[in-house]
């Protein structure tokens, strides 16, 4: 296989573990402590582009980045409390965090025409075919 | 098929470090990893207000539609299906991490607890149920049973 897909930063599946991993936020004199999650996404093809999916619950428009820099897509989402302050947890599965996850771009993704929709916790990014993503012939040249 | 690793020009020196990276900012993916490990979906978080009860649980890509909860008996139910059939064959995968297909979840409600008078609200893929406690007793905890 050549042609260059749409693929993750990392070719390796989600982190399964259940370990968390922390990040301090680089603005404000004391770093906060919060957890970023890799989403969960899903990669399909359409006959015009491919279609990228991640569950991101809890991230809203206004909390949602994604940019496209350099051959980079990026998406980073941050998540409100989902109870009120002064709420006291009593039993807890799953922990509350942030979403980010980055892709490395193939060439044959018209960077230009990207277009994002967010609905119910899930953000779905279409990335159209080029239209010169066509097969070019290389001239090879004898020394 | 490392024959073009040593030497190549591509910059991917660069990206090794960068992926070196997101392995670091990598944390738990949500959703529907507890199925993976046989727990049950959805994960739920619980908290206690002054005359409530919060229920939490992550259902992205649910709509109010897809999900249904009922209570009967003092046991709450939970159930809905979320289905992605607009891909295509499951040959156009290049990656498939997002689980799909339909689950029930059943909890039982103590009876501090007035389920005559439970609200359900889903936003952006979180679904939060209040549990308004019963007026005589203000308890501190609800026993969780998984069912």
């Amino acid at each position: 296989m050549t042609n260059e897909l749409t693929r993750p930063q990392s070719d390796q599946p989600p982190d399964q573990s259940e370990h968390t991993s922390i990040y301090a936020t680089p603005s404000g004199p004391s770093p906060v402590e919060r957890h970023v999650f890799t989403p969960p996404i899903d990669i399909f093809e359409t006959p015009t582009g491919l279609v990228l999916r991640a569950d991101l619950p809890g991230v809203s428009l206004d909390t949602l980045e994604l940019q496209v820099q350099n051959n980079r897509l990026t998406l980073f989402g941050r998540v409100a409390p989902a109870a009120p302050d002064g709420s006291r947890l009593l039993h807890q599965e799953y922990h509350e965090g942030d979403y980010l996850r980055s892709f490395i771009l193939s060439d044959n993704v018209d960077h230009e025409s990207i277009t994002a929709k967010l609905t119910n916790g899930v953000l779905e990014v279409f990335l159209p075919h080029a239209p010169e993503a066509e097969a070019r012939r290389i001239q090879v040249s004898g020394s | 098929m490392a024959v073009f690793r040593w030497g190549h020009s591509w910059g991917h020196s660069i990206g090794d470090l960068e992926r070196e990276v997101d392995r670091l900012l990598r944390g738990v993916t949500a959703s529907f990893q507890g199925l993976r490990f046989g727990r049950q979906y959805p994960a739920i978080n619980l908290y206690e207000l002054d005359d409530e009860y919060l229920l939490t649980a992550e259902l992205p890509g649910m709509s109010p539609e897809d999900l249904e909860v009922k209570i009967a008996g003092g046991v709450l139910t939970v159930s809905g299906s979320r289905q992605d059939d607009d891909h295509g064959s499951e040959h156009n995968f290049r990656r498939q991490e997002r689980a799909h297909g339909s689950w029930q979840r059943s909890l039982s409600l103590p009876d501090r607890v007035r389920d005559d008078n439970l609200s359900a609200e889903l936003t952006d893929g979180i679904l939060r149920i209040r549990l308004p406690k019963a007026v005589e007793e203000k308890p501190r905890q609800i026993p969780v049973t998984s069912g």
